[in-house]
């Protein structure tokens, strides 16, 4: 198991969270913990960065829904970034692929 | 002062005065009366013959027994100032162990007041002996251990007490067990119904035996002929999920009682969670939801469900192949204010059986690493070993494998197994 880190950085489009490490049922709270200090413009969108996410479990996709509860009551977007190929397929089975935009790289994800 | 005979030093008056009393402040510090010490040391000094006759008693020892030298010195043996705990103490311990050994340390005794009060004592004694080796008397030290004795009535007193919250917390704990199995089996169906020209079987297994489970599955009846059934996955662990996930059970009993349309019911139930949990505390579920409808002329049985976001059932073939009946694009219900739900049908012919699980059975952990799990594809490889069996025979066998997962199961798991008999009509439900 890797620790969560979690790095704020700011893009054009509005904030990136770079996730590294596992973010599961004992570290999504961190997560959700940062969404409600994380201030948001409307039409900004709010990346989530996952290249360096190395596992994400039930309370993993829960903080993911609601970074994008946050987003939204925000009037702002959310987009995730570098989906590792496990999370995706839980993504897919649950039907959340067809709610999140995906983006190959954050590079990608920040583009106006 | 004992100048007597030295001649005057080279002091003046005043710095004689000063030494006179320095070295008469010294002499107290020094306890020069012997004598004095011995009468009132903090301590009791009774000095005994070989008998136990009282020769000598200090002044600090007749105080605490309230009594005077003339009644004690030669009147009274030392085990007559004990309680009679104390005396027979002192004759079967005490006595012999300070003949054989000259010496005992730190007993602890009770010495009578002459008011009737007594006194916790430490009593130490040692013989005298003369210059042949022959015992003279004995020496005896007597410490007064009521502040001991108070100190270690307030440590049993503590001991009682925490005695006494531990026997509360663990009635506590049973109790709240006892509340936790009640809820638990509120999310599930104690007994399955019989279901006409079916076999239907279930497993749950919780991950914790402590932890309210968020898995649930249900089989009730919708009319004369149709059945309804569920099983699903509520986020989260503890009471938090199991509030959900009653929430979810009785949403959907009542919704497929009113329309019993699969897509109609998870849409009722969506959004009644959606209304419920929004914003920091999403709360959602993975469901398949679907209805049973016996073909009379046939004996098959039709199938039609719908899958928000939960993983597809297995369908096993009387002859020996498995298959998931895949149901993509159905969204986790709760997430959204409208969620697509995808929907399904298949025909169960005599021989078949249909599989629902929970996510806790294929991402149990296979390896070292809690990456390696053991997926959808090896559930239906295994599965299909077990093609053509009962509905009952299915969940023994996948019951086992949770046995052989040991500490690899990770999460709750719920199994529901729904088949027709190959050979006929034979209407068997287990639990």
């Amino acid at each position: 198991m890797s620790p969560l880190k979690i790095i704020t950085r700011d893009a054009p489009t509005g904030p990136v969270l770079e996730i590294t490490g596992d973010l599961d049922y004992t570290t999504a709270s961190e997560l959700r913990n940062l969404l409600t200090t994380l201030t948001l413009q409307p039409d900004q969108r709010l990346v989530l960065d996952l290249a360096g996410m190395t596992f994400c479990d039930s309370s993993g996709i829960t903080a993911l829904i609601a970074a994008r509860n946050h987003a939204h009551s925000a009037r702002a977007d959310v987009a995730l970034a570098a989906v590792p190929t496990p999370t995706l397929r839980v993504l897919r089975m649950v039907g959340l692929d067809q709610i999140f935009p995906l983006h190959p790289d954050s590079h990608a994800a920040t583009q106006p | 002062m004992c100048r007597t005979g030295q001649e005057p030093g080279p002091h003046d008056a005043d710095s004689e005065h000063d030494e006179k009393t320095s070295t008469a402040a010294f002499a107290a510090l020094l306890e020069d009366s012997v004598e004095e010490l011995y009468e009132n040391a903090p301590c009791g000094y009774p000095s005994t013959l070989m008998d136990g006759t009282i020769a000598k008693i200090n002044t600090t020892l007749l105080d605490w027994l309230g009594l005077e030298g003339e009644a004690v010195v030669g009147r009274m043996r030392f085990t007559d100032l004990l309680t009679v705990g104390g005396k027979l103490y002192h004759e079967t311990h005490f006595a012999p162990l300070l003949r054989m050994q000259g010496e005992v340390r730190g007993i602890a005794l009770e010495v009578k007041q002459a008011d009737g009060g007594r006194i916790p004592v430490l009593v130490s004694s040692v013989v005298k002996h003369g210059s042949g080796g022959e015992p003279l008397l004995i020496r005896t030290t007597v410490f007064d251990a009521r502040d001991r004795r108070a100190y270690e009535q307030e440590l049993l007193r503590a001991r009682r007490a925490a005695e006494e919250a531990r026997k509360q917390a663990e009635a506590d704990r049973a109790r709240l067990q006892d509340a936790l199995a009640v809820l638990q089996q509120s999310l599930l169906p104690a007994t399955l119904p019989p279901v006409p020209e079916m076999e239907a079987a279930a497993h749950y297994r919780t991950a914790s035996p402590d932890r309210l489970g968020g898995d649930c599955y249900d089989l009730f009846p919708i009319d004369g002929k149709r059945f309804g059934f569920f099983l699903g996955d509520v986020c989260g662990k503890g009471p938090q999920a199991a509030a959900v996930t009653s929430l979810t059970r009785y949403t959907l009993r009542a919704a497929a009682l009113h329309d019993p349309d699969p897509v109609s019911a998870l849409t009722t139930l969506n959004k009644v969670l959606h209304e419920r949990y929004t914003g920091g505390d999403p709360r959602y579920c993975t469901v398949v939801f679907g209805i049973l409808e016996p073909v009379s002329a046939t004996g098959q049985v039709t199938v039609r469900l719908a899958s928000g976001g939960h993983p597809p059932a297995l369908i096993l073939r009387g002859d020996g192949r498995a298959d998931f009946l895949p149901t993509p694009g159905g969204v986790l219900v709760g997430v959204l204010p409208a969620a697509p739900f995808s929907t399904a049908t298949t025909l169960l012919d005599p021989g078949d059986t249909m599989v629902l699980y929970t996510d806790g059975l294929t991402e149990a952990r296979t390896g070292e690493d809690r990456t390696i799990l053991f997926g959808d594809e090896a559930l239906r490889d295994f599965t299909a070993g077990h093609a053509g069996k009962s509905a009952q025979a299915v969940i023994q066998a996948l019951t086992g494998l949770l046995d052989d997962f040991g500490d690899g199961l990770d999460d709750d798991t719920a199994l529901l197994a729904l088949g027709v008999p190959a050979d006929g009509f034979h209407p068997k439900t287990t639990a």
